[in-house]
């Protein structure tokens, strides 16, 4: 049982970095927007499908689907999938233009209601569109590889899906630091009325909030199919409830809380297998939720307020 | 030529109307120091001034120019700053990034202007990584007015900038406005303790329930017995 660990370690650092990348979004649309998004796990499954759409288009542009090295995709798989993440934040900053807009001074139960809205209608265009069934991005299967001296079995595939986050939340924490885009989104979660009064446009924040959260969320869902090596309708609402976990637990409102939160979920999620039954995980996540809002409610990267 | 003019102004929060038709005037170079009871209204006129509150009557004109309801991202770029009285700095981040964000609208380089505000308050620039959140009141009162200044405005709009702080520092603050002023900055004031600030205006009015009831020059209002009892904590 223990020898299992560091397996499931790894496992967990995988899971970890989805979860956090799907967080990201959660947490900076929490801390500008002031509304908590239950359509962020929809929206993760919505980039999804749309790469699996886009796989046949880069097809026809003649980008070769050959795998690259030991991974199990191609450039054909790479292009279709930034894409996917482009198509998604379009919808998504559509969706705000439409409805979000009309709401800026609504109450946060009002908006909450209406992401739940947003929620079941994108899943269910999903399932409309590609049905119920799963779908798979790739038909090749790919063997884990031994490390050496350490106990684990690790695919490349997920040694990747490690590096992609990795890097994002790296180029994500240059933005927010030094750019003065970044600055002034940190400034708008900070101060909202101080914000616009140094002139900054909210609108425009607002924008490039909907712009990373969605991106990212696109490539959480895509990477959670190249993890599980399927898709379906559900994959972002069923990783809904381990987000706001780790965003809770990171402190939300704060984009490096949902990163640790994430982690840490992602781990203990994964661990808890060599303890309970696999059937628990989720329940591993609503513990985690619960006792964080009963003992730190600000997280643990979170300010008091 | 006045620098602001307000004219008739009437403004509130949802339907409780709070300032019911308030005249004031600020003319270059000047400090005004508007003083009154909590909840006159101060800090309500400064956010009608701001364009955070749309005025339902009336009219704003900033060097003659109509400002009335615009939003504050642009009132900011015509030459006007404003300090809030509360929650007026950036809590998690440096001090160096706050006074930046005080820049927001200009592009290039800003060390010229970030040298100009630390001459004023030499406080900030051994804190410049300082999380201005781990600050005492004080520290932060300058931070906000550093950020304020540092777009180098026309006229510097100031609520309560001494209210919560000891008085020494208090005393500090109320030196720095005047040196701030001595560089050709207009100044508007709210204070309700305002012994101090009316020391230093040129002018001063008093705001009582949402209209203006009194206006004169500094040191005549200090020197009013009525409003010395009524609003300046008597004699
Ligand atoms: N955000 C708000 N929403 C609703 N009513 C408000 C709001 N802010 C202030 N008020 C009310 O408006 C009235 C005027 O408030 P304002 O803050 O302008 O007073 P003030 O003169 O600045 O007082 P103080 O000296 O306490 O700062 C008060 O009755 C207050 O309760
Ligand atoms: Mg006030």
């Amino acid at each position: 049982m223990l020898s299992r660990i560091p397996q499931l370690l790894f496992y967990g650092l995988v899971s970890g970095s989805i979860l956090a990348l799907g967080g990201i979004g959660v947490s900076l649309t929490y801390s500008i927007l002031r509304f908590s998004n239950f359509a962020h796990g929809d929206m993760m499954a919505l980039g999804a499908y749309l790469t699996l759409a886009l796989i046949p288009v880069a097809g026809t542009l003649g980008i070769p689907s050959a795998a690259i090295g030991p991974l199990s995709f191609g450039p054909r798989f790479i292009v279709a999938a930034v894409v996917g993440m482009a198509c998604t934040f379009v919808i998504v900053v559509a969706l705000d233009r439409l409805i979000f807009r009309r709401l800026r001074k609504a109450g946060r139960i009002t908006l909450m209601i209406t992401t739940i809205g947003i929620a079941l209608s994108m899943r269910n265009a999903l399932q409309f569109f590609w049905g119920p069934q799963p779908q798979y991005y790739t038909a090749r299967i790919q063997l884990a590889i031994q490390v050496p001296r350490l106990a684990i079995r690790v695919k490349p595939d997920q040694l990747f899906v490690i590096s992609v986050a990795v890097l994002l939340v790296a180029l994500l924490h240059l933005f927010l630091r030094y750019t003065k885009t970044g600055k002034a989104m940190r400034a708008t979660s900070d101060n909202p009325s101080l914000a616009q009064v140094t002139g900054i446009n909210t609108e425009r924040i607002i924008l490039w909030t909907w712009v990373i959260g969605a991106s990212l969320a696109a490539l959480a869902g895509v990477l959670a199919g190249v993890e599980n090596k399927f898709i379906t309708p559900e994959l972002g609402w069923q990783m809904l409830l381990s987000i706001f976990a780790a965003v809770i637990l990171g402190g939300i409102g704060n984009p490096y809380g949902a990163i640790l939160g994430g982690v840490i979920v992602g781990v203990s999620e994964e661990v808890s297998t060599a303890f309970i039954s696999t059937g628990y995980k989720p329940a591993v996540a609503f513990g985690i939720l619960v006792l964080m809002l009963l003992i730190r409610p600000t997280g643990l990267l979170g300010r008091r307020s | 030529m006045s620098l602001l003019t307000v004219d008739q102004i009437v403004s509130g929060y949802g339907d409780m109307e709070v300032l019911h038709g308030v005249d004031l005037r600020v003319d270059p170079g000047e400090i005004l120091t508007i003083i009154g009871p909590n909840g006159a209204g101060k800090s309500t006129l400064m956010k009608t001034i701001f364009g955070i509150l749309t005025p339902t009557a009336g009219a704003i004109a900033f060097q003659d120019q109509d400002i009335t309801g615009l939003s504050p991202d642009r009132v900011v770029r015509l030459g006007l700053a404003y300090v809030p009285q509360v929650e007026n700095v950036f809590p998690s981040m440096t001090v160096r990034e706050n006074l930046e964000m005080g820049a927001f609208v200009l592009r290039g380089d800003l060390r010229e202007r970030i040298s100009r505000v630390t001459e004023l308050f030499p406080v900030l620039s051994k804190r410049w990584k300082t999380h201005v959140g781990n600050m005492s009141g004080g520290e932060r009162q300058m931070v906000a007015m550093g950020r304020a200044l540092m777009l180098d405005p026309q006229l510097l709009m100031l609520d309560e900038p001494s209210a919560a702080l000891a008085p020494n520092l208090a005393a500090t603050v109320f030196e720095r406005i005047e040196a701030i002023n001595e560089s050709g900055l207009s100044i508007l004031i709210v204070e309700q303790n305002a012994k101090d600030s009316l020391r230093l205006s040129d002018r001063g009015c008093v705001l009582a329930a949402g209209l203006k009831c009194f206006e004169d020059t500094g040191p005549n209002i200090l020197a009013n017995e009525d409003i010395g009892r009524l609003y300046l904590g008597g004699e």
